[in-house]
């Protein structure tokens, strides 16, 4: 089996203050997700910034991505670029077509107090 | 021309596959466990945007953290963020060559994983007995429990599967037979578990 010189211990203290970034990080999303003020799409960058910043630290560092090589390293984002691509196709496929509409007036929809909603 | 012989083209192929090699320079079992995650992620990915793709589409959609408890989510965040952290302690005490530190962490790994089903068990029970099921719920639109009921159980699914290989790496370090690398291949397993958290936690509970 190899052993890597490259991914080795870094000492505890990095991570310790890894940690302390990480959950700065998830309270001020918390608050973000609280503050019914902001606009929903400032909101959601928002969100998606700090989700974004947060991977990052844990790949960098806790998954010690930082130390492999670049092709690894694009690998990994492999599944975030694939997801914008299907955000932006699905995205669009909402706003044009009104018979992807989810109706809650059909005949099978579960109506808040229990009963069926009858046409 | 010059051709290759098969002896020398063998030769190549166990160069590669034989790890610390181009072009991605890690021991295999290790690269076999970032194309696991990859494609792991490739599902989740499709998990979220479909809930994003249906939460467009519902003329209404509940506000999540009147339903579930923004106390419960958060201490549950950060009891996989801290338990993460931990587990990268146990890789630098393995790669340190001290099994003792490896097993104290791992084993402090696997309890917040357990704290974390343990919530998430109680969640689902507190969802359920509201009225929640995968067809519908007493919110409006059915796909809302739908895709709780699909995204953090296939999340849960994870942990629990991750609480097992992590119990069994660690109970191999306690006896001595442990590799680093098995413990760092673990490790990745269970951070992948925190990044696939980390967006449903901004995703599903807080957007």
């Amino acid at each position: 089996m190899t052993t890597h010189a490259h991914a080795h211990p870094t000492g505890y203290k990095q991570y310790f203050m890894i940690w302390v970034w990480l959950l700065v990080m998830t309270m001020s999303a918390l608050g973000i997700g609280y503050v019914h003020s902001i606009p929903e799409s400032i909101k959601a960058l928002l969100l998606v910034g700090i989700t974004l910043a947060k991977i990052f630290l844990i790949g960098a560092f806790f998954m010690h991505l930082k130390t492999e090589k670049l092709n690894l390293i694009m690998l990994t984002f492999s599944p975030l670029i694939l997801s914008i691509i299907l955000f932006f196709f699905t995205f669009g496929e909402t706003t044009k077509d009104p018979t992807h509409v989810i109706d809650n007036q059909s005949p099978n929809f579960v109506m808040p107090t229990g009963e069926v909603k009858e046409h | 021309m010059e051709s290759t012989s098969l002896a020398e083209q063998e030769q190549i192929l166990a160069s590669d596959w034989g790890g610390g090699k181009s072009p991605f320079g890690t021991a295999w079992p290790k690269f076999m466990m970032w194309i696991f995650i990859v494609s792991d992620a490739l599902t989740f990915a499709g998990f979220l945007i479909a809930y994003g793709f249906v939460r467009q589409i519902a003329p209404t959609w509940p506000v999540q953290m009147t339903i579930f408890s923004p106390v419960l989510i958060t201490f549950m965040t950060f009891i996989l963020i801290s338990s993460s952290a931990v587990m990268a302690m146990a890789v630098s005490a393995a790669r340190a060559g001290d099994p003792k530190s490896a097993t104290k962490f791992l084993s402090l790994t696997i309890v917040g994983g357990a704290i974390f089903l343990g919530c998430q068990a109680y969640e689902w029970w507190h969802f359920i007995s509201e009225g929640a099921t995968l067809t519908h719920n007493p919110w409006g639109v059915p796909q809302f429990a739908a895709s709780f009921f699909v995204i953090t159980g296939f999340h849960g699914f994870h942990v629990f599967t991750g609480l097992t290989i992590l119990a069994i790496v660690a109970m191999r370090a306690a006896m001595g037979k442990y590799s680093a690398d098995s413990v760092e291949n673990a490790g990745l397993y269970w951070h992948f578990v925190d990044v696939v958290w980390v967006f449903v936690f901004a995703f599903y509970y807080l957007l």
